[in-house]
């Protein structure tokens, strides 16, 4: 199977080519760039680890599969010793003092980070503009998004920046950006990889993920960043998927997708008539189609954000300049908390606190936030009842193709309704990979909690149908 | 003893104010009707079941994580973390 990963790994050990060439060579393709995808570069350290994987292979040591392998960490995760900024004013200068589960993991399987990468601040975007370091730029179109939260790790994959990046996905923020720069990008069941070390937006639907440029290489990474955590309690223990597992398309015998979704007055003609040339496609392989009701796409984007700043609301109380942060002092305790936060948040940010705390205000709390919690279990149970009848719902991964750069941050509320097909996976806490093919912007396959295995199959049979 | 406070002071954000966008959101689901209106979670489990609690034990942090914490302080003096005024009322 195709595998940047696998092709790499082989050219290190056969030495026609060295880690330290490799490592130094995306280096300079990231301090050249255009695309504004580097909040900081890990140099130092990269060519100290790069020269030790060099060692090893001149000693005729066994090296892993990852082990030297280049890769790029959203600016959300913590990494002890660098710069974790959240894309932020407040956290500009603060620097990790441990770090996460999911990237120690990859660290001890060897592969090298290089970069944190550029991205909404916070993730409280979609199209990663909403930062310090400049808005990022698609890497088809440089006049267009990137799409966000994770939009500086999708431009480095698709440019070959990097092999693979690590993104986080709360409502899309990895699927988005995945299609919008044509490349995989996936995010996993909730509770599959550790949430330990990556900044809290909401974490009822934070995810952590990969993102790539072959399925093979989404299963290597999502195998080694898998299981139970005991510093998240909310993992689970997951098996490893094996390569031969995804190879056939056995088990799939029923596709659903959302009729809605495609009767949507947002949905552009083309990705419409792309959606459903596909969907014939598939029915030619012999495979049922069947169409399903499901939410509104209002009602699945008003119930994200509702609970989605009712948690970030809470996450970043603790943002007020007294441990850590970018402090402003004024007269008293409480006027320096508000100046601080008034000063160092962006718009964007400080709009979906205030929803937050609106939310779960008095009065509040029982119209609008119990209500959208009822909503998502019913969101959630919709989801159950599919999966008696489907093996996979396939659907776009956004209505239309990526905006301009500025235009989203002149209409919040077009910028959230953007998100109406990515949302609802997250709600419903479900494995959703975005494929480059079918739409300008992707598909997103999606399956059953916990069937990744499921996902990535669709995956590989989609790849060789449409 | 209830007291009202506006968004401004409950979010610590100087001057903020209800953004018309995300009302618009609120009003969906204001106006929505839920088949349960009160939400039972009984979909997304999450939560660790009290026989599998993790061990309830202090785990010391390594000096390199101690030293970036103190690096990290916005105001420090003599290795001790400096904070603002307190004003009670």
């Amino acid at each position: 199977m195709n595998s940047q990963i696998k092709e790499i790994h082989q050219q290190l050990v056969s030495k026609q080519i060295t880690c330290t060439a490799l490592v130094q060579e995306k280096l300079d393709l990231l301090k050249q760039n255009t695309h504004n995808t580097v909040n900081s570069l890990l140099e130092d350290s990269a060519l100290e680890a790069a020269a030790k994987v060099d060692a090893k292979i001149a000693n005729g040591e066994e090296i892993g599969l990852l082990e030297g392998i280049p890769f790029g960490i959203k600016d959300v995760y913590m990494v002890q010793g660098t710069y974790t900024t959240a894309s932020s004013d407040l956290l500009k200068k603060y620097k990790s003092a441990y770090t996460a589960t999911a990237i120690q993991k990859l660290l001890d399987a060897g592969a090298i980070p290089l970069v944190k990468e550029n991205c909404d601040s916070f993730g409280h975007g979609s199209s990663s503009e909403n930062t310090i370091f400049g808005a990022v730029k698609n890497a088809v179109d440089e006049t267009l998004v990137s799409g966000g939260s994770s939009g500086g790790s999708a431009v480095n994959v698709a440019k070959d920046y990097t092999v693979f990046s690590i993104g986080g996905d709360t409502g899309g923020s990895i699927r988005q950006p995945a299609g919008y720069n044509n490349i995989y990008g996936l995010k996993p069941t909730y509770g599959r990889i550790s949430r330990y070390g990556i900044m809290a937006y909401a974490s009822s639907t934070d995810c952590v993920g990969p993102l790539a440029k072959s399925i093979e290489d989404i299963r290597i990474v999502l195998n080694v960043m898998s299981g139970k955590d005991g510093k998240d309690q909310t993992t689970y223990a997951s098996d490893e998927i094996l390569e031969n597992a995804i190879t056939s398309v056995d088990g799939v015998k029923t596709v659903g997708y959302f009729k809605n979704f495609i009767e949507s007055e947002a949905i552009d003609p083309t990705v419409k008539a792309d959606f459903l040339a596909a969907i014939e496609k598939i029915k030619a392989k012999g495979i049922e189609v069947k169409e399903l009701d499901f939410f509104k796409s209002d009602t699945l984007v008003s119930t994200y954000y509702t609970l989605a700043m009712a948690e970030t609301a809470s996450n970043l109380s603790r943002l007020d300049g007294t441990n850590y942060g970018n402090r402003i002092e004024d007269k008293n305790l409480k006027e320096t908390y508000a100046v601080t936060r008034s000063e160092n948040f962006s718009e964007e940010t400080k709009r979906r606190v205030v929803g937050g705390n609106q939310v779960l205000s008095q009065g509040f709390s029982d119209a609008i936030y119990l209500k959208g919690l009822a909503l998502r279990d019913q969101i959630s149970e919709n989801f159950e009842k599919d999966f008696e009848e489907v093996d996979i719902i396939l659907s776009p991964v956004t209505p239309a193709a990526p905006p301009v750069i500025g235009d989203s941050l002149k209409d919040p509320l077009a910028m959230y309704l953007s998100d109406e097909y990515t949302v609802g996976f997250s709600l419903g806490q479900l494995p959703t990979l975005t494929v480059p093919q079918g739409t300008v912007t992707g598909l997103q396959i999606t399956a059953a909690k916990r069937n990744e295995e499921q996902v990535l199959k669709f995956a590989n049979f989609l790849k060789d149908t449409l | 003893m209830s007291k009202i406070m506006t968004v401004d002071i409950l979010s610590s954000i100087k001057g903020a104010k209800p953004s018309e966008s995300v009302n618009q959101l609120f009003d969906v689901i204001r106006n929505a009707h839920p088949t349960n209106n009160n939400a039972a979670n009984n979909v997304n489990i999450n939560a660790v079941s009290v026989s599998d609690l993790r061990e309830d034990v202090v785990v010391e942090s390594g000096e390199i994580e101690r030293e970036i914490i103190k690096e990290n302080f916005p105001n420090e003096k003599d290795g001790y973390l400096v904070v603002s005024k307190v004003i009670e009322d």
